[in-house]
């Protein structure tokens, strides 16, 4: 497992390289910040200084080997917004996503897994009619509608939640319900998939032939098999978060890396998004590492060899 | 053949994610990683809402909205503050001005003043922020809106003294000087501030960065106790969820509402001295011909718009300034709707060799204020009907700049940019200088004349300062006519029953919470 993990560690790292090099080119491609940051009456002097201040009139390469440099010190530079550390803003704003994106993915799977086994059960039944309506509806809302919808209905109209925030309890419930429909849609229709699959196979008729319980069968034979693709299609969807639930993060007031990616992007706050770019980047990585490390624990066919009798 | 690998017990399947879930939960407490949880607040707490996180509450940045309002007359303090419903200037920590030649200017400072980290307020802090400000290298931004590329001389006589000499006479050196709020000497010279000290009734508590700003009242103030003991600022993007907040009882005070926004009665509306018009770049065909740019002015449906887009909130304009600034010409009507007018003129500068299905590019800045996209597609409609090709191009704020501001995108042909002007500083030199002459920042085009009577009306004082500003904007529209005025906007402020207080034309860049109490 270990020289797997080294592997994938070693593997990962020319794409990060790239990822890297490739925002920090094209966000200077965007052209300068200059016009952003002083006021709109500004001198061509005054224009001058603050380039001239802010390195960018440096060419691309000095630029870039300025910024690498600073990566090994772990000095990500400052906010040309804020003035504040690059890295420092990244880092708070991160586990904010992360707790969001983990708690969102938990609840999604869970629920995910025991309606989709629920809708297998009896294909074509009742029970998957309904599933695959609520499923279907699920993955196809769009989040920004969505989002208004439940402010309105649960925070203006009923006055059960707040309407957005961080403060209490009562706060999660609105993000993480908007966030959690889609991928609870898209799983629940893999997991059926794969568990109408799983209960046809000719295991599970020798399971059932020897007295087990229905819920045995399906948890503990049928689910098994079936869990891998669920697992797969998870791990893309918890990526998807962990790089910003954008439109969530904006609606909610919700103070992730997703708002500031895209407020840093909008004000060419360029530090900040190449910080912000690389912590999202090395965490999907690992991310992408435990997925895999996941996805042998549940399948003996893809474990890596460590030991031959 | 054997793995050393462990099997995952089956039923581990279902509790891993139940365990994982659980403990996810317990271990964030349900409070988000970099918030700060705690009550809402409430009792002697006044709740906004602001549009925005301010990148910073650095004074000399105070110009900027997001900053200004929270920091100007909350934290800090200028010298004098220009107030909003006369626009007079009226003492704050100067107690009196005079000038005493033609390029200096003498304050008597207020005795008995101090900072809020205790150190004196005297003629010293005050020459030390005008220094910090205006003659640095420190990159202001108040610097380069109110004070352009000219140094001052500034010299403190003795502990109530102060005087400034500009290079050039300036008689609106005092309204500038309202532009700079007043910091200790102990501020640094070399960086920027984010959490300033000032002189104002509130000082800076807590800034969860990210999440809220909380000011709490101090007092060493000089002056009388605001009402509210602390100030709480969030933000919102969404202005509905910013309504959404006043109506659930969340905030006090929410910022820059729509008229879209179902606020109700909570919603007071105000005069945000706001004008919305479109630029007309005169240097390239077809907007190159004078028929053609009073064709653009006779096509657009100005009540129309007014009407239905805006619910007749706002007001048509005939000028870049709304009534109240200093220069507005009250007999100026705006340019009426007349389809087959601006037709006939489109055809007649057609008649005379103008190319007039030459493309003119509509600049719009994406969610630049509200229904601006709306706007926009009206905007294209009226002028195609006029037979003019338009081509309409939304962009982001940075692409925007290009076209709004020098050194203007050279790659295409004609462009007109919509343009939203705030003149918050009441003389309207601010906004000629910048839109009219000829090397305005921006402005596409001037004529010779048309720049010396701006040179003129900027170093008129008094009434006949009033006058020559009328002429410039009589002048616009019938000779030079580089802008189509659209309408003054009036902004939207979410109130709750709780707090007592009327909006005016500075609310949006100057919330002065000092001037907000409770409701009995």
């Amino acid at each position: 497992m270990l020289i797997y993990l080294r592997k994938r560690i070693v593997s990962s790292a020319l794409p990060l390289v790239v990822v890297i090099v490739g925002v920090f080119a094209l966000a200077r491609m965007t052209g300068n910040p200059a016009a952003l940051y002083l006021p709109l009456n500004a001198t061509q002097q005054m224009r001058d200084d603050f380039t001239a201040r802010n390195g960018l009139d440096q060419p691309l390469l000095v630029q870039m080997a300025d910024y690498f440099g600073g990566v090994l010190r772990l000095d990500f530079g400052q906010s040309l917004r804020t003035g504040e550390d690059a890295a420092a803003m990244a880092l708070r704003a991160f586990p904010a996503t992360l707790q969001l994106a983990a708690t969102t993915m938990v609840l999604a799977v869970l629920l995910a897994l025991a309606v989709g086994c629920w809708a297998a059960l009896k294909p074509n039944g009742v029970a998957d009619r309904i599933s695959s309506f609520v499923s279907m509806a699920a993955a196809s809302i769009p989040d920004f509608w969505l989002a208004i919808v439940g402010i309105w209905v649960f925070a203006i109209t009923l006055g059960w939640l707040p309407t957005s925030g961080v403060s209490g309890a009562g706060a999660w419930v609105l993000p993480i319900a908007t966030l959690l429909l889609r991928p609870f849609g898209v799983l629940v229709q893999i997991v059926r998939g794969s568990m109408v699959s799983a209960l046809s196979e000719p295991y599970i008729k020798l399971a059932r032939s020897r007295g087990a319980g229905e819920l045995r069968v399906v948890t503990h034979h049928a689910l098994r098999n079936a869990a891998a693709p669920a697992l797969t299609v998870a791990g893309d969807l918890t990526v998807g978060l962990v790089n910003g639930a954008v439109v969530v993060e904006t609606i909610f007031g919700w103070p992730g890396i997703g708002k500031l990616m895209i407020d840093s992007i909008l004000q060419r706050d360029f530090a900040v998004l190449q910080a912000a770019v690389l912590l999202t980047a090395v965490a999907i990585f690992a991310l992408n590492i435990l997925i895999d490390m996941g996805y042998a624990l549940l399948d003996a066919r893809v474990r890596p060899v460590t030991a031959r009798a | 053949m054997t793995s050393s690998s462990r099997v995952l017990p089956q039923a581990a399947v279902l509790k891993w994610p139940a365990l994982a879930a659980g403990a996810l939960l317990l271990l964030s407490g349900c409070s988000v990683a970099n918030s700060a949880s705690g009550p809402a607040a409430a009792g002697g707490s006044l709740r906004v809402v602001l549009a925005q996180e301010p990148p910073t509450l650095e004074a000399c940045e105070s110009n900027l909205t997001s900053t200004g309002v929270v920091v100007r007359s909350n934290v800090t303090e200028p010298l004098i503050e220009r107030n909003p419903t006369t626009g007079e200037l009226e003492p704050l920590l100067a107690t009196e001005w005079k000038a005493t030649s033609a390029t200096e200017w003498t304050f008597k400072l207020r005795e008995g003043v101090k900072f809020q980290d205790g150190t004196p307020f005297n003629a010293e802090a005050a020459a030390f922020t005008i220094n910090r400000a205006v003659n640095s290298k420190l990159g202001c931004n108040v610097e380069g809106y109110v004070f352009g590329d000219a140094d001052l001389v500034v010299k403190a006589v003795d502990a109530t003294t102060l005087t400034v000499t500009s290079p050039t006479p300036d008689p609106i050196l005092p309204l500038r000087l309202s532009f700079l709020e007043i910091v200790p000497t102990t501020t640094s010279t070399t960086a920027k501030v984010r959490e300033p000290i000032g002189t104002g009734p509130y000082k800076i508590e807590k800034w969860d960065a990210g999440q809220k700003i909380t000011l709490s009242s101090w007092d060493g103030y000089w002056g009388k106790k605001p009402a509210y003991a602390k100030a709480e600022y969030q933000w919102r993007s969404e202005s509905s969820v910013r309504a959404a907040m006043i109506t659930s009882g969340e905030a006090d005070v929410a910022l820059g509402l729509g008229p879209d926004d179902n606020i109700g009665d909570l919603g007071v509306d105000y005069p945000n001295n706001e004008t919305v018009a479109l630029r007309l770049d005169g240097t390239k065909a077809p907007l190159n011909d004078i028929r053609v740019r009073q064709a653009v002015n006779y096509a657009i449906d100005k009540e129309g718009i007014v009407g239905s887009l805006y619910q007749g909130k706002h007001k048509v304009a005939a000028q870049l300034v709304p009534a109240g600034v200093v220069g507005h010409n009250p007999a100026l009507e705006g340019w009426p709707f007349d389809l087959d007018k601006a037709k006939a003129l489109v055809a007649e500068a057609k008649a005379a060799g103008v190319d007039t299905g030459a493309q003119i590019s509509l600049v719009v800045r994406n969610a630049q204020f509200p229904k601006v996209t709306e706007l926009a597609q009206v905007l294209q409609e009226q002028l195609s009907q006029a037979g003019l090709n338009v081509k309409l191009k939304m962009l982001e704020t940075s692409q925007q700049l290009t076209y709004q501001t020098r050194p203007f995108a050279q790659d295409e042909g004609a462009a007109a940019v919509l343009v939203q002007h705030g003149n918050q500083a009441g003389d309207a030199a601010f906004t000629v200088d910048q839109y009219m002459l000829s090397t305005g920042a921006q402005s596409a085009f001037g004529t010779p004349e048309f720049d010396a009577m701006i040179k003129k009306a900027d170093s008129a004082s008094g009434d006949e300062r009033e006058k020559d500003f009328e002429q410039i904007f009589d002048y616009q529209n019938n000779k030079v006519v580089q802008f189509a005025n659209i309408s003054h906007q009036t902004g939207i402020l979410g109130k709750s029953k709780s707090v007592n207080y009327t909006p005016n034309s500075s609310s949006g860049d100057e919330l002065r919470v000092s001037e907000m109490t409770p409701a009995s």
